[in-house]
């Protein structure tokens, strides 16, 4: 085993460098909430694989005209109706104005369902009690507080970690379950028999206004990570692949990376490694001891769920959709979320629909040709949206395999230090990621701001010779 | 009985005396329901059949149509527009008219009836409380100046100030059913309400009338104090000099007393 603690005044004498592996939104935020909150000088160094910042806040334009498009993350999650919000306050601080987004209409079984009158029109009386009666059950199991504290340690304790689909099973109606399994399926990315109760409600119940709202950034999401970009004072090295990461004798590390034919070595004295679960394994990490440590981590967390995002262009104005949504649950797919992206630009030139698949059915489909998923997408527009089969101008795909986390039934989240600090040998090692929460931009800010609070923390405690404060629970 | 078709506003039916717009539907008919407070709706209802979208052309056509005449009586400014699925309502002060299948309308009726009488009793407390705003200058100023003060300004001053207090009672009741969060799952009705409510800015304009209400109620209670403050002082004055007319004249007579008393010596 390599590494300990650094010594206490070890950052004293100069800028600590810190190397965050990653230059999506975890490491970008992770990059940003240190530079705000540190006392003292820091060198960040991002290493990004890619050429493009951002990951999966990513909204390019279609090339037939210059109309941009949601191709990862469509939405962000506003709790400010329960606590802080720290996504919101970063969003409103970067001055990026924001959009509300509502959908109500379920297309389910041949039907549009879009509220309880519906569902009793169109398949009786019980199955909407039994609705009520599963949404009475489900807001008493999870408060709007427990909710919104999710992720923590002492909500995580406390979560049914029994499979979603035995909670659906209490459901007797199975129009009533076909609805909510339509309603959740796109945000799940997972088989309600692949994931927890908890997990599974999280996802119904964020449907509810008293839970939280949700919202886009106008102009694209991907507005959020070039306004941090932009005012970042960390180095960012584009197409600069991290292959290795070895702890040394001195507590800090050998930071290996690529950039085309070239491969190069640097020390840091923090490391924080910003990736999505799926990219781990692509760093060797030469150390028996952190190499052990990250396969545990690995393993815990690498339940992959997947989406699939299918946008198109449409050759003049969407048609408006009835009750100002926007955006309608389909029962395609398996249960998919269908956007229209322009629905609230009155003078759009071009309509613009995104299609979310999520599960077992964006994972199977992954495997098509563009050309196959763009026509299966067209040929499942429903009602008011199927009048534009004939009018699209351009398709895009982008697929987003394994690029989310699901929760199996049975898992039990670890600790939130454990989380965020794979080895506790290895104390300035850290990992963030949306995985280590729910999946989200909000998820990614969370863990940002812990490991960013902890980091921030050891450097001004190193500054003034005194041991690092002991991190044993969530701050955020 | 079911919260969702329960009369919320204590509507009544009357005689309307509007007729049906051209290019409807035969099948629709307007129905005069006069609200609580007395205030009267003329309610436009269309049935249509189920799957006649509001996107569909037929609707697309019927929403000018419906925008137009909700607007005759009270200014296309005033008018709003809601597109629900299968369903369609607009609505200005005074009118509304309702589109949907036979199963929804009654849902409907009961949405955009309630929303009247949130709206009507919103706006009566706004225009009270801009009367009693619009005298606030003279109240102020009359009740720092003793010497232009009436006891009709007086008067005015104090139903002014019993007005403010009376709409912030008013605003205050009205807040819970304004201020109601979102209800989910929805229904026809709390889709409707919370979609008018929104539209309409009935919360922005429930939280502006009852600051203007407090701020009446502040400022008049204030002139009222200070005009009463004055009037006492002025009756206090009045007072103190007829105790110093009776000390001058009990001097005198104490004078005159002890001057006779001397000569008698």
């Amino acid at each position: 085993m390599t590494t300990v603690n650094p010594p206490p005044h070890a950052f004293s004498r100069r800028p600590p460098r810190i190397a965050i592996v990653g230059g999506g939104p975890g490491g970008l935020f992770t990059a940003w909430t240190i530079e705000e909150e540190a006392a003292l000088p820091v060198a960040i160094t991002i290493f990004e694989a890619t050429d493009r910042l951002g990951g999966k806040a990513c909204t390019p334009q279609f090339s037939t005209a210059a109309v941009w498009y949601e191709a990862g993350a469509a939405e962000l999650y506003d709790y400010e109706a329960v606590g802080d919000d720290p996504l919101r306050e970063l969003v409103r601080g970067l001055g990026l104005p924001t959009v509300p987004l509502t959908g109500s209409a379920v297309h389910v079984a041949g039907h549009r369902i879009a509220c309880l009158d519906d569902l009793e029109h169109f398949h009786g009386k019980d199955a909407r009690d039994r609705l009520v009666a599963f949404d009475t059950w489900a807001r008493s199991a999870m408060t709007p507080q427990e909710f919104f504290e999710s992720g923590s340690d002492h909500a995580t304790a406390a979560c049914p970690t029994s499979r979603f689909d035995t909670a659906l099973d209490s459901i007797r109606s199975p129009e009533a379950r076909g609805y909510v399994e339509t309603m959740i399926h796109s945000d799940l990315a997972t088989e309600p028999v692949a994931t927890t109760t908890a997990y599974g409600l999280q996802n119904y119940l964020m449907m509810d206004p008293a839970y939280m709202r949700l919202y886009r950034i106008a102009g694209g999401n991907e507005q959020l990570v070039t306004a941090i970009t932009t005012r970042l004072a960390a180095e960012v090295r584009r197409t600069s692949t991290v292959t290795a990461i070895c702890g040394e004798d001195d507590g800090r590390f050998t930071v290996t990376w690529r950039s085309g034919d070239r491969t190069d070595q640097e020390l840091f004295d923090i490391v924080i490694v910003a990736l999505p679960v799926a990219a781990l394994p692509g760093i060797t990490f030469r150390d028996d001891h952190l190499a052990a440590a990250m396969q545990r981590h690995l393993a815990h967390h690498d339940h992959p769920a997947h989406y699939l995002r299918v946008s198109l262009l449409l050759d003049g104005p969407a048609p408006p959709v009835p009750g100002e949504d926007d955006y309608l649950m389909v029962d395609a797919f398996g249960g998919a979320c269908l956007y229209v992206e322009s629905g609230r630009d009155p003078v759009a030139r071009h309509g613009v629909l995104g299609w979310l698949l999520g599960g077992e059915a964006a994972a199977t489909m992954a495997g098509l040709s563009d050309d196959a998923i763009t026509a299966a997408a067209i040929d499942a527009l429903p009602p008011p949206l199927d009048g534009c089969r004939g009018r699209i101008l351009e398709a895009r795909v982008h697929r987003w395999i394994g690029a989310v986390s699901a929760v199996p039934g049975g898992w039990q989240p670890l600790p939130v230090a454990a989380r965020h600090r794979p080895s506790p040998a290895h104390a300035n090692l850290f990992v963030v990621g949306d995985y280590l929460y729910d999946s989200t931009l909000n998820g990614a800010l969370d863990s940002a701001a812990y490991v960013a609070g902890w980091v921030t923390s050891s450097l001004t405690c190193a500054a003034h010779d005194s041991p690092p404060r002991t991190r044993t629970d969530s701050p955020v | 009985m079911n919260p969702d078709t329960r009369d919320p506003a204590g509507a009544g039916d009357e005689m309307s005396s509007a007729a049906v717009p051209a290019g409807l539907p035969a099948a629709a008919a307007i129905h005069r329901r006069v609200l609580a407070s007395g205030v009267a709706l003329d309610l436009l209802v269309v049935p249509t059949d189920r799957g006649a979208g509001s996107s569909d052309a037929s609707m697309t056509d019927m929403t000018g149509l419906l925008r137009d005449w909700v607007s005759a009586t009270a200014g296309a400014a005033l008018a709003v527009v809601v597109p629900l699925y299968d369903c369609l309502v607009a609505w200005a002060p005074g009118r509304a008219a309702i589109v949907g299948p036979p199963e929804h309308l009654a849902s409907l009726e009961t949405a955009i009836i309630a929303f009247a009488a949130q709206d009507a009793s919103l706006r009566d407390a706004e225009r009270r409380g801009t009367a009693i705003l619009d005298a606030i200058d003279a109240d102020v100023a009359a009740s720092t100046e003793p010497e232009s003060w009436s006891r009709e300004q007086q008067r005015g001053l104090t139903s002014r100030y019993h007005e403010a207090v009376t709409i912030g009672c008013r605003l205050s009741l009205l807040s819970s059913a304004i201020h109601a969060p979102p209800i989910h799952p929805p229904t026809l009705v709390t889709q409707l309400g919370e979609r008018l409510r929104d539209r309409t800015r009935l919360v922005e304009r429930h939280e502006l009338a009852t600051e203007r209400a407090a701020l009446a109620e502040r400022v008049s209670e204030a002139s009222r104090q200070r005009a009463l403050e004055l009037s006492v002082a002025r009756q206090q004055i009045g007072l103190e000099w007829v105790i110093v007319v009776l000390l001058v004249v009990q001097t005198a007579l104490l004078v005159v007393d002890m001057l006779a008393s001397r000569g008698a010596t």
